[in-house]
């Protein structure tokens, strides 16, 4: 009796340190995530104000500030429609790329994984220096285009990997149940693989997305003024001496807040999207 | 019957149509890859060639008559002859070195710990709350390591001075380099943990049980049991990892540019500032073609000697 007490109280301390330090770690991930936010919804008279007012009445004055600036507006719509673009095509170019690497006898597989694979080991400031002499010749510097193409060469190789290991684990007996009943291989895998793929699909969009989203090289080395990324047109506030913290934070907050969306809604994929399929059978 | 032949009904224009659909059906798995091939050709093959030949001929945009002539080995002979490069190196592997290591080690830690509490919501909870920095884009890390760090206004040199014994201290210009990789364990300890997590999760519950039952201390537990079981995964994570380390430019370029003097230069950031602020192409690509060969054999170093074994079936 004495003995299970004992041990009941030992694993309820256990239990209390675990807390402790987790919760540590809490408040090391959580404040500055916090002090950024509540910084930008400060009046800036108030932002940098230290012991800070922990009370304080909310204000989007610096988002209205913020979106008032035409350059930050026209950076935040050239991120939007960059990204999704090529999102979009790198599902277009990867997802059937990576359904023939699940179920064709394709010749040294290993090997082509490896070299898809190879393409995230290229740096990509060794990647950058030829397309940008390139992009001059072509006239591509600065344009749209340009970093749409930039954006896949960062991401499919994630989503080859990623989506082959989910066809993989798509069993074969669905097509070929589809083409006993008549469908061509193509229609089986359009119409029955495909959306049976779609979690996937969607997870590796997001964290493409992400990937895109948060790039900054690129757009550092081949963007001037019309494709400029928000990224970049934060980094030029952070150059710049005239700009007031609180506007600075505020253009912070608006670069994290999709992907924070993005990663609570969909944390549960986050995982076998980042191992490239590893850690699936969880 | 199958769906493609149905429509072929005699006339030309069907006939031709016929035709194509059957070249489509036959060779499907050609024209489902080929335009992936094709990009990945273009984004590997190109660069790579497109590097080696520029890092063999002079591109100095402040001598321009002499671009485009041959230069033989001098650009590397320039670039390895220069004590900054060797610097860089120094720097890049203390900054790759240290931060794997930390959060590799952190990531591991908190993902045992989650695990391990009872309780389903606060599970729940840490698992969310720990994936957030993930979030967080290379500029604005920048941003709040700036706000929070600024010793005059920032946050955290405040709470050292008024409840330590220490002076506020100026992180980024005492200890630039030990800085950057706190903040960048913050930043990426959290891939760590996800994955670390999710793998924990598949380890068979009969295996540690039994393990219980004998009455083995934890450590022993963790270093023969679920170690070895979790290789695979902690193979890939650092493998991934290792890569994206060797790729940093965004976080540290706009933190610190590099700074102060050439504190933080990691190789990336020292091949920008050769390529495009000094406008000497042909250096920057030689320095690029060498770190890539070093990344290329660091790699494969970790995958023969770790081995991709248990990562495929």
């Amino acid at each position: 009796m004495a003995l299970l007490e004992s041990r009941q109280t030992r694993d309820r301390i256990k239990e209390a340190v675990r807390h402790l330090v987790l919760l540590c770690w809490t408040v090391a991930v959580l404040f500055p995530l916090y002090w950024i936010a509540s910084m930008s919804l400060k009046p800036p008279s108030e932002a940098l104000q230290l012991p800070p007012n922990w009370l304080f009445l909310p204000t989007v004055y610096n988002y209205l500030q913020l979106f008032g600036e035409p350059s930050f507006v026209s950076a935040l719509g050239n991120s939007i429609l960059m990204v999704s673009a090529s999102v979009l095509l790198v599902l277009l170019l990867g997802v059937p790329g990576a359904y023939v690497l699940s179920r064709y006898d394709v010749p040294k597989k290993q090997d082509v994984l490896i070299w898809i694979l190879s393409s995230r080991m290229l740096p990509p400031i060794a990647v950058v220096i030829p397309f940008f002499v390139i992009f001059r010749t072509f006239n591509l510097y600065d344009t749209r285009i340009g970093m749409v193409f930039m954006y896949l060469t960062i991401n499919i190789s994630l989503v080859v990997w990623v989506m082959k290991a989910f066809f993989d684990g798509i069993p074969v007996s669905l097509e070929e149940a589809a083409m006993t009943d008549g469908a061509t291989r193509f229609q089986a895998f359009r119409k029955v693989i495909l959306p049976s793929a779609l979690p996937g699909i969607i997870s590796v969009a997001i964290i493409s997305f992400i990937f895109a989203w948060i790039e900054m090289l690129f757009s550092l080395i081949l963007t001037n003024q019309r494709a400029v990324t928000v990224s970049m047109q934060v980094f030029k506030f952070i150059g710049s001496r005239s700009i007031e913290w609180s506007m600075l934070a505020a253009a912070s907050v608006i670069v994290i807040l999709p992907n924070l969306l993005f990663v609570v809604f969909v944390n549960r994929y986050l995982a076998s999207g980042l191992s490239f399929g590893v850690v699936l059978k969880e | 019957m199958s769906y493609g032949s149905e429509n072929a009904t005699g006339t030309t224009t069907s006939s031709v149509g016929s035709r194509l659909r059957e070249l489509w059906n036959d060779y499907l798995p050609v024209w489902l890859s080929a335009p992936m091939v094709l990009v990945m050709l273009l984004i590997t093959v190109f660069p790579g060639v497109y590097d080696l030949y520029l890092s063999l001929v002079h591109y100095k945009q402040t001598n321009p008559q002499q671009i485009g002539e041959f230069a033989g080995l001098a650009n590397f002979a320039a670039v390895f002859s220069d004590p900054s490069t060797w610097h860089s190196i120094g720097v890049t592997l203390t900054f790759v070195g240290g931060s794997l290591a930390l959060e590799t080690a952190l990531g591991f830690t908190l993902a045992a710990l989650v695990t391990n509490v009872s309780n389903d919501y606060a599970r729940e909870f840490y698992r969310v709350a720990f994936i957030l920095p993930m979030a967080v884009a290379p500029v604005s890390l920048a941003t709040i390591g700036r706000i929070m760090l600024n010793s005059q206004v920032g946050v955290i040199p405040y709470v050292v001075a008024t409840y330590t014994p220490f002076a506020a201290p100026n992180f980024l210009a005492e200890f630039p380099l030990a800085t950057v990789i706190a903040m960048d364990t913050w930043h990426w300890t959290p891939f760590m943990f996800i994955i670390f997590y999710a793998g924990l999760s598949s380890v068979p519950e009969q295996l540690l049980e039994a393990s219980r039952v004998d009455g083995a201390p934890l450590w022993r537990r963790y270093v023969h049991i679920v170690i070895p079981y979790m290789k695979p995964v902690i193979f890939v994570a650092v493998l991934i990892r290792l890569i994206d380390l060797f790729r940093t430019f965004g976080t540290v370029y706009s933190l610190t540019q590099g700074g102060p003097g050439t504190a933080t230069q990691l190789v990336s950031i020292q091949i920008f500032q050769t390529g495009f602020k000094y406008v000497n192409l042909g250096q920057a690509s030689a320095l690029a073609i060498a770190y890539l060969v070093g990344i290329l054999v660091i790699c494969n170093v970790v995958i023969r000697y770790f081995g991709f074994g248990g990562v495929w079936d």
